[in-house]
């Protein structure tokens, strides 16, 4: 009915309903076991999970946000979600693959300390540029300061924000290029020994 | 659910990009994680080695065992291979093999797994009637099979199925988005044109709809008793209707009536958004010729009842009538059931005007040699064939020779079948459509609790892991606090430590939520300055401004309380609540979604205190609830039906759960059947989040919902303004006249 005759709308649904999914099975689990640092029953036991919120076999944006949003109450998971799966695509195709994930995912629980800073590198890297300026410094911390919702205290607000990336931003740009290479980056993370403790603390047991 | 757990390893894998921006260093992990010094070899020769075997053991036929929670089912490997796209017939498989018990083990439904593994068997996928059509499709998508092989036995149910299914998840989200898309009104037009289709939104927009259908009424009223005998006329002595008695009356009545229904069409023809779309809608027709009949009498000469002109226009002021279809839902269903059944209707036409012209012609021919006969030609006989097809029967044409009557019998008896038959479509499709549009009434008015229970359920989270926290620091130094931690949950450990990363990372911290951060919160917050404005609109949260709305809504439109798989009731719980009714269940379903942190949670939170009975708060359904917190009591939801997976075994595989607590575990899940907590002070130390129950099991407990709540004192005001409105009019234009 129209949108004139007020609030109930019927829709006829003819037979065409039908949607055709997509399904993707990874290839053998030796294989996989091969490729990355787990162990064949670890790798189960994700598989087994990630089966489960995505049956059929891909994860898209929208699934990573809703998955996100499990673990972080009242969060708008979307910017930081948005920023995590762009670097697990690792064919910017919009969809990852259970292989896909499952490399990332070795990389970042079993990968040693230099591939790991690496992958931070590439999720600041919104640009795909190869540098790091301020202007993806603050859209990271945004995107962080997006999952803690509105449950924190003290408040937040955009200044706070902004002063936060500039005094990360400063610590970095020693030099005060304006910008910050991967060579920089990663030579300046390995000498603070705090950061590589903290990154090494959030392995976790699968 | 406790796949969300399996997830936890890559949420915190991805916090690490959290570190080069932390403005604190970041916490130590919660326990020991061993480092792991399983090489890349190592697993690889193994299963080197194992599939060697297993290779050749493939090559000859061998039974395989697979456990579906439990269920036990054995097939020979070469069954599955027929489908090597799925799950089953793929070395998917592998993946869900468990070495320990040489079985595949899926963590499924058992009973849609049969089906499944029939489909291996017997080549037939066949759709079980009473299994959910979302649930099946669910176990389908996880066994890799397409839906579109199923068996043509049982593939119209299952199209049925889908459609209504479809047609439902179309309706939600199109409400969901009328729900969500609601910014405040820009304009005068656009409050206006929204007080019109929606009357229940303001007082003033109620205000105008009864009046408008009171005014309708009156109209209608007045055009019947126009033509009611009143009384001889005095000069000539015949018996005149009412309206030429009271001439005068009527015309003001009748013209308060018209500019009432003109200037609410100019109204909505203002307020329209889409003005050329709106003038060619039903109603607006409607309206028109609702009114158009006095403008064009007024502008012709008053010569009474002679010219057929004026007489056509009158009969067109009935149409007024169907103006009432905006007030009457069962009105529009009706009409928009005809409109859906066009072709049952068309074809039923079709069949009579077929019968009526064959039987009216036989007829015909048959008394035509009748002296005097009535069927003077076909055309007049067409009176008599309807008249006996629908089996009235006048009697002012009857048929007198013996053919004739023959004839008419087989008529009657002909027009009963044919009329007979497509009415029971029509009566479908309108039942259909009618219980169509109070579910989804009925859907409005759960919505807005059901956004409630969700957020309760969230908050909850994040009030445990505040809770934890509170507990931790008090407990610091206490000397039990090491062996705690042996008994609480890996799983809430490291998320709670993934959110105590978060908090150092950004130097804030969690806080419990209030009652008043029920309503308020949401996904998007806005930044403004030291506020909390929600500006925008997150997917639960509604805009501040329409708060005090919401909350009235809320807290006089509960919920129905349900859920008779999950909750089972001790005797002192029933007398105590006996307010709770055990029908619906979409509470738990809901809640499922964000169940499994809360689940675990107090589970886990029973062994931290097993042998203190004081502040004991979770007890078996066995033992009655005693204790002054009673009206603290609050039931949450129990997934207990679902055996509790052993934690320790799907997160660490290096740092095993000590067995007792695990023995522990899994007695509890088998034996509680509901989960109750006391609900006070102290306790939220102990982690359980404590007055938010209590709130939610308030909302639980109200027992009537009503679909549309009605703002304010409108009644009085509505009845002030129908008594006095009409008056006033009619008085002023006897007045102006």
């Amino acid at each position: 009915m129209d949108e004139y005759s007020s609030s109930v709308c019927y829709t006829d649904f003819d037979d065409d309903g039908l949607e055709t999914f997509k399904r993707y099975k990874p290839r053998s689990l030796d294989e996989l076991a091969s490729r990355t640092k787990f162990s064949k029953k670890e790798i189960q036991l994700i598989y087994q999970g990630f089966k489960q919120e995505c049956p059929s076999g891909i994860v898209n944006e929208e699934t990573f946000k809703h998955i996100y949003g499990q673990f972080f109450p009242f969060a708008d998971t979307s910017s930081y979600a948005h920023l995590v799966f762009a670097t697990f695509d690792l064919r910017a195709s919009g969809c990852v693959t259970f292989e896909d994930f499952l490399l990332c995912l070795s990389t970042l629980c079993r990968g040693s300390i230099e591939d790991r800073l690496r992958w931070i590198f590439t999720l600041y890297d919104t640009k795909k540029s190869g540098k790091l300026t301020q202007e993806d410094f603050y859209v990271t911390i945004r995107a962080v300061y997006s999952l803690l919702g509105n449950v924190s205290s003290p408040r937040y607000d955009l200044d706070t924000i902004r002063e936060h990336t500039a005094s990360v931003f400063q610590r970095f740009d020693k030099l005060h290029h304006g910008y910050i290479t991967m060579q920089d980056f990663m030579s300046f993370c390995l000498s603070d020994q705090t950061m590589v403790q903290s990154i090494d603390g959030l392995r976790t047991t699968v | 659910m406790a796949s969300v757990a399996a997830w936890l390893p890559f949420a915190r894998a991805a916090a690490i990009g959290w570190v080069p921006l932390a403005k604190n260093p970041l916490p130590p992990p919660p326990f020991r994680t061993p480092t792991h010094g399983v090489s890349p070899s190592s697993p690889s020769t193994s299963t080197t080695s194992v599939t060697a075997t297993t290779v050749g053991e493939r090559r000859c036929d061998e039974k395989i065992i697979i456990n579906v929670s439990g269920r036990r089912f054995e097939c020979w490997r070469s069954t599955l291979e027929k489908y090597p796209d799925s799950l089953l017939g793929s070395n998917e498989k592998e993946f869900f093999y468990d070495e320990d018990t040489r079985e595949y083990f899926f963590d499924r439904d058992p009973d849609v797994f049969r089906v499944i593994l029939n489909f291996y068997r017997t080549g037939k996928l066949h759709y079980p009637k009473h299994e959910c059509i979302a649930a099946y499709d669910e176990e389908l998508a996880f066994f890799g099979i397409l839906p579109d092989i199923i068996g043509d036995c049982c593939y119209e149910d299952y199209r049925d199925r889908k459609r209504e299914n479809t047609e439902r998840l179309i309706d939600d989200r199109l409400h969901e988005d009328e729900d969500k898309i609601q910014p405040k009104p820009q304009s005068i037009r656009e409050t206006m044109w929204r007080a019109f289709e929606n009357p229940q939104v303001s007082t003033m927009a109620s205000v105008f709809y009864y009046v408008t259908g009171f005014f309708i009424a009156v109209s209608v009223i007045a055009n019947v008793l126009d033509t009611v005998a009143c009384g001889p006329d005095p000069e000539t002595g015949y018996p005149r209707s009412c309206g030429e008695r009271f001439a005068r009356q009527f015309f003001c009545l009748d013209t308060a009536c018209v500019m009432i229904f003109t200037v609410e069409y100019f109204l909505r023809l203002y307020a329209a958004p889409d003005r050329l779309k709106f003038v060619r809608s039903v109603m607006s027709v409607i309206d028109v010729v609702a009114i158009m009949p006095y403008y064009i009498g007024l502008f012709m000469n008053q010569k009474g009842e002679v010219s057929g002109a004026f007489v056509t226009l009158r009969v067109f002021r009935v149409f007024r009538i169907f103006k009432f279809s905006r007030h009457s839902q069962g009105l529009r269903v009706l009409g928009y059931t005809l409109k859906s059944c066009a072709s049952e209707l068309g074809f039923l036409l079709f069949s009579l005007t077929m019968a009526i012209i064959i039987f009216a012609t036989v007829i015909y021919y048959a008394e035509k040699s009748v002296v005097h006969t009535k069927f003077t030609s076909i055309p007049a006989a067409f009176w008599y064939t309807i008249v006996t097809m629908t089996t009235l029967g006048y009697g002012d044409m009857v048929p007198k020779t013996w053919a004739g009557k023959l004839v008419g019998g087989v008529c009657s008896l002909s027009g009963v079948l044919v009329i007979a038959l497509p009415v029971p479509v029509i009566v479908s499709n309108f039942s259909r459509i009618y219980h169509q549009s109070q579910r989804a009434d009925k859907m409005k008015a759960q919505r807005k609790a059901r956004q409630t229970r969700i957020r309760l359920a969230r908050n909850a989270t994040s009030n445990a892991f505040v809770a934890a926290k509170k507990h931790r620091e008090q407990h610091a130094d206490d000397a039990n606090s090491p062996a705690d931690k042996n008994l609480v949950n890996p799983f809430e450990l490291q998320h709670h430590h993934l959110l105590q990363c978060l908090e150092l990372t950004t130097d804030r911290e969690f806080v419990e939520m209030g009652p008043d951060a029920l309503m308020n919160s949401g996904g998007r917050t806005s930044f403004t300055a030291g506020t909390n404005n929600m500006t925008g609109l997150s997917r639960f949260g509604s805009p501040s401004s329409r708060l005090l709305l919401n909350r009235r809504r809320w807290w006089c439109c509960g919920v129905r309380t349900r859920g008779k798989n999950s909750y089972k009731y001790s005797t002192d719980r029933a007398n105590n609540n006996n307010n709770l009714n055990t029908d619906g269940n979409e509470l738990d379903a809901e809640l499922d979604d964000f169940q499994l942190p809360l689940a675990l949670t107090p589970r886990a939170s029973t062994t931290l205190l097993p042998q203190s009975t004081s502040t004991n708060v979770i007890q078996p359904q066995s033992t009655p609830i005693v204790g002054s917190s009673l009206q603290h009591d609050v039931v949450l939801h129990s997934n207990a039906d679902e055996p509790l997976l052993p934690a320790g075994d799907r997160f660490d595989l290096n740092h095993p759960l000590d067995p007792e607590y695990r023995s522990l575990l899994s007695r509890k899940a088998n034996s509680l059947s509901t989960v109750y907590e006391h609900g006070s002070g102290q306790d939220a130390a102990l982690g359980y989040p404590t007055f938010l129950y209590a709130q939610k099991r308030t909302l639980m407990n109200k027992k009537h919902y009503h679909s549309e709540c009605h703002v304010g004192n409108s009644p009085i005001v509505m009845l002030l303004v129908l008594t006095y409105m009409p008056y006033i009019v009619t008085q002023s234009i006897l007045y102006l006249l």
